[in-house]
């Protein structure tokens, strides 16, 4: 066999390969993202636990990852959205709307809370589907579509509260906050339920394999047989569905339909899934360590709280958290393409070819 | 100096040539392929040299050289003993100018302000519009005197947007003209009044550099011939010395061995395409694939033969016509459609149409195939194992292990790995586009056998090639097209190197 046919084998990255890819640059690179983030996350908190006595209590993790919990929930739908390469910016919006209608369909108009619940969640994926629709029918950028649904979505939850909180919430949401399972708060089990369905319904399915391929490659995707268009308009009912479900969270959060709460969630979600290594390009992340960026994300924000640092400077870490992520993300993929060319060149110019 | 107006620099046509350009032992790789191997070549003043050679030839790669877009792994580029950075900016400092296929202007602005782009005169920012207009008219008015200046680049016709490109080309003074298939898009009058600019320039020293596919317009124009064969110099003569089928020998080379072919036995047809047509890509194809059949399609790169792939597998729709799998009718534009009927594409770009190159060796090969590798809504990653595993092993994949990113492979593995998605699938007819491009010499004559070995078990193959030897050694029979018609149908003995590129290049 020619040498051309000779497999670099410190070339095989890590990402799904596991243990067998710790060998090599290109696997650290990848690896950084989740043992990296990990590490960071264990770091940054070994300092604050010094820098900050009530760091390390449990009342503070604790109350640190069940305000990470709305933004996961919505990650984890925004990372089927990126995955295949769109954008989700109606996230925060859908949120609200389905908090208004979870208690206000009840309070309004005297339906059931069960009812509530199934409209709220209905409404998230049914914009979800124009969303999709509108980036694969209409051939509007998911930034721009999303960016008006949006803007429509927190309009109508808006004209349909009033502009002001909805009070009192049906009794299940009091319940759902106080419960706990096995000591843990219910609403972080909630959280990892769902993330380990998303993960295995990327990981083991059809369906989450044609998200992949799409995201990866969408000319190379439908060339094999996949729809890709449903794929996508799929995507985007996850995300509408899963920040449904955030939008009854926040309801039990703040007992009550709140239509001005989430502000700028979307770009805080966005912020999150891309420090997890959810590439932005498409095609590449996993929910375990987009739930690391989401935790990540939540503890400069605690970090900055504890610290007293002036609220204002915690946007500017946050940003700067983010460009660090994203610059990482850039780099690794660069990385990855400069290496396999140097590779290839170095392998052909080393003979002459026969014709 | 300027390369138009007379200036001492240059001599009188008629003289003794100048080399201005001199290309020396260039060789340059590619991933997967040496597309240059010490190459010699030159440009001489007051001359048009047209660069010839078959697809993958090495022509692109030696433009592209030139006007700074890559460096050379080894040799050196000069212009008037000035060596030539790998800059594309450079270059054209350095006199270097290239018309591409498809012209390279602003659209939304004036003809004069293309002309100067990025050389606007004035001072501090601000552009001095008359001194704009008059250097623009000045090189206008050599090339295209009827065009107005201040017309949007974007309406003018493609002939005329070609003759904006050279009048910047002289008003940078330039020396040499790269033009690379400037006349495709050209009819035949713009030709002739191309071709007259063309002679205009050379008269005043411009060294030219003219890339083909007709044949006639290379001895219509041309003052010698350079012809590249698989990244190599086949010769340079000039074009007296020269005839239609010298030319054509040079580009062919030598007859090929035809050992591969042994005679089959062909079934019922498989795929009957009748009257295809899409509006100014495709013209009334009809043709059939018979089971066991190896249907070779050879014709210049343009020629439709990926455009004809791509509408059979319901990628790009058509106008009229029907394609059948088994007598069956496929509906158009969806390749689900002819997945389903039992077609298999090998596309010519791999990477960019097959490939998901983030995701594993075995996910790729299992993309076709989520029907067999799934179990109660769940994908099997043990049958999965089994599918790569079994392709992996009769294709002679080298991976580490079938869990590596298929983008860590060499060009020859990444092919092994689509022609082992489509066997795990076993279609009924299979469509390889250019199967073995950028393939390496051992890993090619694997793939071939290969295609030997499908055809004998039964499948229809539709082969499609710009490699004359592949076309010839593996074929049963030939189509040959040109401008998206079928331009001959030729049978295993009237199929040569010489009748193939006869058809291609004039038929």
């Amino acid at each position: 066999m020619t040498m051309e046919n000779t497999q670099a084998s410190s070339l095989a990255p890590a990402g799904q390969a596991g243990l067998q890819g710790l060998r090599g640059r290109l696997s650290f690179i990848d690896l950084m993202q989740s043992v990296g983030l990990l590490g960071v996350i264990l770091l940054g908190g070994a300092v604050m636990s010094v820098l900050s006595p009530v760091f390390a209590t449990t009342r503070n993790i604790e109350n640190v990852l069940q305000s990470a919990t709305i933004i996961a929930v919505v990650a984890i739908g925004q990372t089927f959205v990126i995955l295949v390469a769109g954008i989700d910016l109606s996230v925060a919006s859908v949120l609200v709307l389905s908090s208004v209608l979870s208690v206000g369909l009840v309070q309004f108009q005297g339906l059931s809370p069960e009812i509530g619940v199934v409209v709220a969640l209905a409404a998230g994926v049914g914009i979800g589907l124009i969303n999709g629709l509108a980036v694969t029918k209409l051939r509007i950028p998911a930034l721009i579509a999303t960016l008006a649904t949006m803007t429509i979505a927190r309009g109508l939850a808006y004209i349909y509260s009033g502009g002001t909180n909805i009070a009192p919430v049906p009794r299940f949401f009091v319940d759902f906050q106080a419960a706990r399972i096995l000591g843990i708060p219910a609403v972080i089990v909630l959280t990892l339920v769902l993330a380990v369905i998303a993960q295995i319904v990327l990981s083991r399915t059809s369906f989450g394999r044609s998200i992949y391929a799409t995201g990866g490659n969408p000319l190379a995707a439908r060339l094999a047989g996949i729809k890709t268009e449903r794929v996508i308009v799929l995507a985007f009912m996850i995300s509408g569905l899963m920040s449904a479900i955030a939008g009854l969270l926040i309801t039990a959060r703040f007992e009550a339909g709140a239509a001005t709460a989430a502000q700028g969630l979307e770009l805080a979600v966005i912020a999150a899934v891309v420090i997890g290594g959810v590439s932005l390009f498409g095609g590449e992340g996993n929910i375990g360590s987009m739930l690391l960026g989401v935790v990540l994300l939540g503890l400069v924000q605690n970090a900055v709280n504890l610290l007293n640092v002036p609220p204002n400077w915690d946007s500017v870490v946050s940003g700067l958290v983010i460009a660090a992520a994203a610059s990482l993300d850039v780099y690794r993929r660069n990385y990855l393409e400069a290496g396999m060319r140097r590779k290839v060149i170095a392998t052909k110019s080393a003979r002459t070819p026969k014709t | 100096m300027s390369a138009v107006g007379p200036s001492a620099n240059i001599r009188p046509a008629g003289g003794e040539p100048r080399n201005i350009l001199v290309a020396h032992g260039i060789t340059k790789g590619f991933p997967g392929v040496l597309a240059l191997d010490n190459v010699d070549f030159d440009v001489r003043s007051g001359e048009v040299t047209a660069l010839l050679g078959e697809n993958g030839a090495g022509k692109s790669t030696l433009i592209k050289l030139m006007a700074g877009f890559y460096a050379p792994d080894r040799g050196e580029i000069t212009v008037d003993g000035v060596p030539l950075q790998a800059d594309p900016a450079s270059a054209h400092r350095i006199g270097v100018a290239t018309i591409h296929q498809d012209a390279h202007l602003v659209p939304a602005m004036s003809v004069a302000e293309n002309i100067m782009l990025g050389r606007w005169p004035g001072r501090y920012g601000w552009v001095s519009r008359r001194a704009q207009k008059q250097k623009a008219r000045a090189a206008v008015d050599r090339v295209a005197p009827h065009l107005n200046i201040s017309t949007p680049a974007g309406r003018l016709s493609p002939a005329d947007q070609q003759l904006v490109e050279i009048a910047r080309a002289i008003s940078e003074d330039s020396k040499i003209l790269i033009m690379d298939e400037p006349t495709t898009s050209l009819s035949p009058p713009e030709i002739e009044r191309l071709f007259r600019v063309v002679e205009d320039l050379k008269s005043n020293g411009l060294g030219i550099v003219f890339v083909s596919h007709w044949l006639e317009e290379v001895f219509a124009i041309a003052d010698r011939v350079t012809v590249l064969r698989d990244g190599r110099l086949v010769g340079t003569k000039p074009i007296a010395e020269l005839d239609h089928d010298k030319v054509i020998r040079m580009m062919v080379g030598r007859e090929v061995r035809e050992a591969l072919h042994k005679p089959r036995p062909v079934g019922e047809v498989v795929m009957r395409v009748d009257k295809l047509s899409r509006q100014g890509v495709l013209d009334d194809i009809s043709f059939e694939v018979r089971a066991g059949e190896i249907v070779g399609m050879s014709g210049l790169v343009g020629a439709g033969r990926s455009e004809l792939a791509a509408c059979i597998f319901g990628i790009d729709p058509y106008d009229r016509g029907s394609v059948e799998v088994g007598g069956i009718p496929i509906r158009s534009n969806d390749p689900k459609a002819a997945i389903d009927a039992g077609i298999g594409l090998v596309p010519e770009d791999r990477r960019r149409q097959a490939l998901v190159g983030l995701m594993s060796v075995r996910s790729n090969m299992t993309l076709s195939i989520f029907d067999r590798v799934t179990r109660y809504g769940f994908l099997s990653s043990r049958i999965e194992e089994e599918i790569a595993a079994r392709e992996m092993k009769s294709l002679a994949v080298k991976a580490a292990s079938s869990k590596v990113r298929v983008s860590t492979l060499s060009g020859g593995n990444q092919q092994k790995v689509v022609l082992g998605r489509w066997l795990a699938r076993r279609p009924r007819l299979l469509i390889l586009d250019e199967p073995t491009k950028g393939i390496d010499v051992g890993a090619k004559s694997e793939i071939s056998e290969l295609i030997v070995r499908l055809a004998e078990s039964g499948m229809a193959i539709l082969l499609i090639s710009s490699e004359l030897p592949e076309i010839l050694s593996l074929s049963d029979r030939v189509l040959v097209m040109r401008s998206g018609r079928i331009s001959a149908k030729l049978s295993r003995a009237e199929a040569t190197g010489e009748t193939i590129m006869s058809y291609a290049t004039t038929g």
